[in-house]
């Protein structure tokens, strides 16, 4: 059983000094897409959020219950993105029926995001990580999530301010915003080492 | 009965599909999984071999032995003691892992038959910086080499010394100071706990 | 018939330079970055993906009549992640280092947009020749476009090009200059910064001055 103290550092591990987009490329298709406004960017990022805590939480079980005791590691891939697929098809259906409100600020987002790097990448590395109970598999997904929407949030408020600057032609849209999503790496490098 | 009717109308090519993939996937399962078997224990072999080179062969020390990671994790290790041809201990190997700068590094650490110095370590697995970090990985090289005889007890990291003087300081590859670091907390968290248990049951006369 | 093989070769080239996954399309940007660190693992990439982008055009091209509108994203992720299983496999089994430096980005191909996008834009729409035209095309395409940002990382960071598989081999041996040993090209950074500068040369290149 994971001590408290190893999970905050884990959650802060993640969030901050791993974190998903700017050191493994993870879910840079949204990030580069819906990072031009701050409540969209918001928005994205609590889709993210919600949609990587679930898949982790699931794919996590799957694994444990399912997968590692009979032996079907070779399954892994085709059992993690259908249930991802099939998990979050069903909550959209779900909220857009009972939760409009809540559809109408980040429900959008859902199909979108079922086949964005981010959650099956957090999945696989949750199982290439060997995290062997449940809650620290959760909060790792959180923090993962929480990350994400930092960095989308950071990334659409310096947009926000670019459109307002004399930006060369040829790099307007995706060059500019990843030059820029570079100098945030290299902001967040340093976090490097910090929690290993 | 029509609605069974309609579902296996919209359905069938999804469940037919699934199982005509999951029997293809079965097979090549089949076909390679002793093949990946065989690479993992290769380099592990091969590694140890290249440090240990009197032992001809290696077996594994039952049972096995308790680490309890920096998070307080325990992680069970086997440790496989060298036998040379008359069957005497020519050294020690085991694999062990802790997390770099990147993502995971996996060692393996070859010790001398007294567990009194180090046989130095090979890296099974990493994912460090290329040209910076990554020169963990080149056999013989700058940073292996230090640990080649270094004592079996605990190392420290320094930024500037002597690498050719063999002692319990490591000086660090420049330009990847935390991955030096990595890899000399994975041997002081390893090489100690495990050298107590090993006393601990005897196997160290 | 002459319309057929102007379809044929019309998808094939336009994968390579007009419709480039990375350069145009701006899809698949996930294994660019995180496997441009080194040439080697950028070809071991793109051949996954032309691997996995072949038989998953054909496949879905032989049932694109059967396929059900409702359906039809679910079994394309099927197909796509059987292929992908397949292919990490066979990494795993002939070139475990490969597999190993790689790590979590092979299983992505599964979600790599160009496969997805490709499947439904054009396997589920056409015939068998053309599908297989245009996935060579887009595989090609996206592994030229690998291919130039690797190179530039990998000789900016590191000043040589090398080759592993039981041995060493060093293709290209730059001098030892500081401008050959900028560690941020091998870190997230570089690969931020290079590709940004590569989108940017290459709307240079191709917007019709007015």
């Amino acid at each position: 059983m994971q001590t408290l103290e190893s999970l905050l550092l884990g959650f802060i591990g993640i969030m901050i000094v791993n974190n998903l987009v700017f050191t493994k490329f993870l879910g840079t298709c949204p990030y580069l897409g819906v990072s031009g406004r701050i409540d969209t960017a918001f928005g994205m990022g609590c889709a993210v959020t919600f949609v990587v805590t679930l898949a982790g939480a699931l794919t996590w079980t799957l694994d444990y219950l399912v997968l590692i005791p009979y032996g079907l590691d070779v399954m892994r891939y085709v059992c993690y993105i259908l249930v991802i697929a099939g998990a979050v098809q069903l909550v959209e259906m779900y909220v857009r029926k009972f939760f409009p409100v809540l559809y109408e600020s980040f429900g959008i987002f859902l199909p979108l995001i079922t086949t964005n790097c981010a959650i099956l990448g957090m999945c696989l590395f949750i199982n290439l990580w060997g995290i062997d109970n449940l809650p620290e598999a959760v909060v790792l997904s959180v923090g993962a999530g929480l990350g994400f929407t930092l960095a989308i949030c950071i990334m659409a408020g310096i947009r926000e301010n670019l459109e307002l600057a004399d930006v060369p032609a040829a790099l307007r849209g995706a060059p500019i915003t990843l030059i820029t999503a570079g100098l945030l790496t290299l902001a967040f490098m340093g976090f490097a080492g910090m929690i290993r | 009965m029509s609605k069974l009717r309609f579902f296996w109308e919209q359905s069938w090519l999804l469940l037919v599909s699934s199982l005509i993939f999951g029997v293809l996937l079965a097979m090549a399962d089949a076909a390679l999984a002793p093949r990946i078997k065989r690479n993992e224990t290769e380099k592990f072999t091969r590694l140890a071999g290249g440090m240990l080179p009197e032992a001809v062969r290696f077996e594994p020390v039952e049972p096995k032995i308790a680490v309890t990671a920096s998070n307080g994790k325990t992680v069970e290790v086997e440790v496989y003691r060298g036998l040379d041809e008359q069957g005497r201990t020519a050294g020690w190997a085991f694999a062990c892992e802790g997390g770099g700068f990147s993502d995971k590094i996996k060692l393996v650490v070859g010790v001398d038959g007294r567990f009194e110095k180090l046989a130095g370590f090979g890296v099974l697995s990493s994912n460090e910086t290329p040209g910076f970090g990554d020169k963990i990985t080149i056999p013989g090289g700058f940073f292996q080499k230090q640990f080649v005889g270094a004592p079996a007890d605990k190392l420290t990291l320094v930024k500037t010394g002597r690498p050719e003087q063999i002692d319990a300081e490591i000086v660090a590859i420049t330009g990847a100071t935390v991955t030096s670091q990595a890899v000399v907390d994975i041997l002081n968290m390893y090489v100690l706990a495990i050298r107590s248990a090993l006393k601990e049951q005897g196997l160290l006369n | 018939m002459a319309e057929n093989q102007t379809s044929v070769g019309r998808s094939f080239l336009a994968g390579l330079w007009d419709e480039n996954p990375v350069l145009r399309l701006i899809l698949g940007m996930c294994p660019t970055l995180a496997v441009t660190t080194s040439l080697q693992a950028a070809l071991t990439m793109g051949a996954s993906v032309i691997f996995v982008l072949i038989c998953s055009n054909l496949v879905v091209s032989a049932m694109r009549n059967l396929l059900k509108p409702h359906l039809r994203i679910l079994m394309f992720t099927l197909t796509i992640a059987a292929f992908v299983t397949i292919a990490d496999l066979f990494l795993k089994a002939y070139q475990p280092e490969m597999s190993a430096k790689l790590g979590p980005y092979i299983p992505l191909i599964i979600v790599n947009c160009i496969i997805i996008c490709r499947a439904e834009a054009c396997a589920s729409k056409n015939g068998l020749l053309v599908s297989l035209a245009d996935a060579l095309g887009m595989g090609l395409g996206f592994t030229g476009a690998l291919t130039v940002l690797a190179v530039i990382r990998e000789l900016l960071a590191t000043g040589q090009i090398v080759f592993t598989f039981s041995r060493s081999f060093t293709l290209v041996r730059l001098p030892d200059v500081p401008l050959f040993r900028m560690a941020g090209m091998a870190m997230p950074v570089g690969a931020f910064l290079m590709l940004g500068l590569m989108l940017g040369l290459v709307k240079l290149l191709t917007t019709k001055r007015t």
